[in-house]
């Protein structure tokens, strides 16, 4: 019992660890690439091409003072990073990073079938995702309250409104590939994992795109894989979404108060959430693990040693680029126009298309929908 | 340690935490602290529903009212801007009212659970665990449950008209952007080209 | 099916601990030298004239609402999206009123100018 729980505490480190990596260096890489689109060097003093800034970073915030302002609410201005952050990496508990093959002999017939490697293996793992990621506005909303200053409260009512309204666009987008997933059929003779699960899962969903990068989600489902792309870029504040923030009206948004390690909490949680999303549209959109390759000839042999996880990462590493090149290029949205974006175009088009998937799984439509 | 034995300790730590946060919903005197304590309060509970194997019904707990419901309701209790509020005041008012309701609530409480729930076997809930719960729930609520799924549309429907109803109000003088317009604008309907004849030096 | 949500329960303790922990830290290693003007609020330079949570745009609050009213209807799409396969042209039926109705809502929404930002 005890040595079940230890185990469960490494295998979730090792997740959270290469995700505070993952984290800093992102930090580190935004710096450097946007400098680099806008013809400036980026860091370039710390260590080697300025690869230790992240981590001098870290070491200048944990010894800057955490001002406590005296006018807030002491007890809530403290818990909100916490509330940001936790739902931030719980939300890492359901994904599903690869397959490893498992083999079992029975009776002197060894038998490899494949497993999901994922930490917590509920069926309803999308749903989760959903419901941990909606949660993320209370670190925001009470950031904001709790500062008790003008800056911050305007910054988290305005963050808050904006992240809401674009979880519809996301959760309608999310309809669209569990309807996609659905047709799949699961073999309890391959797939022994997947018996009792549902299209709600993201094992069963990743596997369902199986069959060459032209079965990939983002194809037959280009424009909700669009709507989700944008809408996460919106959820998380980004620019061109990042009214929130506008540091040129009010300063820094819902985090104005915030100083040393409880902003550098925030950070950890806006960025972790980042490297979430990017990782979602990889598994939900782009294969997952999925090879690119798959189906094609010669090219499949290939690459066939390299491991799943490999695609899986450097799928999401694109995500995590068009969220810095996003940034690099693009001008802010007015708040009006972010809201129109979010409600009168995202929300008719996701609704558009889901009748439009309905139709074309009735009519199981080949390449993608034809159930054999 | 036997497995019933720890899903016992982690029930009961979680029911635990779930009166005393309902309390302290009813107790706090700062408002925002209340709303706060009562999503502590559905996420206990919703940790409970999953103890009862009712996984999609627990996750979409906390998407709905977690995620949705009461931040709306953080929104109107910071729009209202009631930072202590008088704990007693009028208690002895609203007694009558309260008693009545708490009555009402409990006299259902022991209906369903003295009706319902005898129906329910271990039998019958274990054959519903083989299939996914997603599924399972899926199976019926689009067709067995076909009236009461429409029924909940039209409800859906009454809430948005009643919230824009009461609630909004526009303001005048406010600039709106037709993006349409912006889009089917012409060179030429803004733009003049003056043809002038070049000056001469004298 | 318990026992998958065990790892779940012992991330989110984990969760909270990350967000813990660096707090801690910072308050342990990090200089306190509070004084009346680092701790006042964030402000232009004069002093508030007023507690900051005012009142605020009740179009924030009708956001709100309308987002509960569609995240419950993302939560009945979710288990038909599950099972739309296998229940055939009734489950769509049943779907398409149920859209039906709530498109209605939103093309009333959208000629009462609730989706306006002001």
């Amino acid at each position: 019992m005890f040595l079940d729980l230890l185990w469960i505490v490494v295998k979730i480190l090792l997740i959270v660890l290469p995700l505070m990596f993952s984290v800093a260096y992102l930090t580190y890489a935004e710096r450097k690439i946007i400098g680099y689109m806008q013809v400036r060097c980026g860091p370039n003093r710390v260590g080697p091409y300025g690869l230790l800034q992240p981590i001098a970073d870290a070491v200048k915030l944990l010894f800057k003072e955490i001002i406590i302002p005296s006018s807030s609410n002491k007890f809530l201005f403290v818990i909100a990073p916490i509330l940001a952050i936790a739902p931030a990496l719980a939300a890492w508990a359901v994904i599903p990073f690869g397959e490893i093959d498992v083999s079992t002999t029975v009776a002197g017939k060894t038998t490899t079938t494949q497993e999901l490697l994922v930490l917590a293996d509920i069926d309803a793992s999308l749903l989760y995702i959903l419901a941990l990621t909606s949660i993320g506005v209370y670190g925001v909303i009470v950031a904001g309250w709790a500062s008790n200053s003008k800056y911050a409260f305007l910054g988290s009512m305005r963050s808050a409104a904006q992240i809401v309204s674009y979880e519809i666009a996301m959760g309608f987008a999310l309809v669209g590939v569990l309807m996609a997933a659905s047709v799949y059929q699961i073999d309890p003779v391959t797939d022994p994992a997947l018996v009792g699960k549902s299209a709600i899962n993201l094992g069963v969903i990743v596997k369902s795109q199986s069959g060459g990068f032209w079965h990939w989600y983002w194809l037959p489902l280009m424009p909700l894989f669009i709507v989700y792309l944008v809408s996460g870029v919106a959820e998380t504040n980004r620019a061109p979404f990042d009214v929130a923030e506008g540091e040129s009206e009010i300063v820094a948004g819902f985090h104005v108060e915030y100083s040393g390690m409880a902003f550098a909490v925030f950070f950890l949680a806006e960025y972790a959430v980042i490297i979430l999303i990017s990782m979602l549209c990889a598994l939900l959109f782009c294969g997952g693990w999925l090879s690119p390759f798959e189906g094609i000839p010669h090219l499949e042999e290939w690459f066939a040693w390299v491991p799943g996880l490999v695609w899986l990462i450097m799928k999401t590493m694109f995500f995590m680029f068009c969220f810095l090149w996003f940034r690099a290029t693009f001008p802010r949205y007015r708040y009006d126009q972010i809201m129109r974006l979010g409600w009168k175009v995202f929300i008719p088009v996701t609704i558009v298309w889901i009748v439009v998937l309905a139709a074309a799984i009735a009519y199981e439509l080949p390449p993608w929908f034809d159930q054999v | 340690m036997d497995k019933n034995l720890i899903i016992q300790i982690i029930f009961y730590g979680f029911s635990t935490v779930l009166i005393l946060s309902a309390l302290k919903v009813i107790t706090a005197r700062n408002t925002v602290y209340s709303a706060l304590f009562l999503v502590l309060a559905f996420f206990t509970c919703s940790a409970i529903w999953i103890l009862l194997r009712a996984e999609f019904l627990a996750i979409a707990l906390i998407l709905v009212y977690v995620g949705a419901v009461m931040v709306l309701f953080l929104f109107v209790v910071m729009m209202l801007n009631i930072n202590e509020q008088p704990l007693r005041e009028g208690f002895i008012k609203y007694l009558p009212v309260g008693i009545l309701v708490a009555v009402v609530v409990v006299a259902e409480m022991i209906i369903v659970i003295t009706n319902g729930f005898g129906a329910i076997t271990e039998a019958k809930a274990s054959g519903l665990m083989v299939t996914s719960n997603t599924k399972a729930l899926g199976s019926v609520l689009y067709t067995d449950y076909l009236y009461q799924f429409e029924i909940a549309a039209v409800i859906l429907l009454l809430a948005i008209i009643a919230a824009i109803v009461l609630t909004l109000h526009h303001q005048t003088g406010t600039k709106h952007q037709d993006p349409g317009k912006q889009v089917q604008v012409k060179a030429k309907d803004r733009v003049r080209l003056v043809k002038m004849d070049t000056e001469k030096v004298e | 099916m318990l026992e998958n949500y065990l790892p779940i329960l012992v991330f989110i303790i984990i969760g909270i601990g990350f967000g813990i922990g660096p707090m801690m830290a910072g308050f342990i290693l990090a200089p306190r030298k509070p004084d009346k003007e680092k701790l006042s609020r964030y402000e232009c330079g004069f002093e508030a004239f007023e507690d900051s949570r005012g009142t605020f745009n009740i179009r924030y609050s009708l956001v709100a609402i309308l987002f509960i009213i569609f995240d419950l209807e993302i939560a009945f799409l979710f288990p038909w999206a599950v099972v739309m396969n296998q229940l055939g042209w009734y489950g769509f039926i049943s779907m398409s009123v149920f859209l039906g109705i709530l498109v209605v809502g939103f093309i009333y929404e959208w000629k009462k100018g609730a989706l306006e930002w002001e």
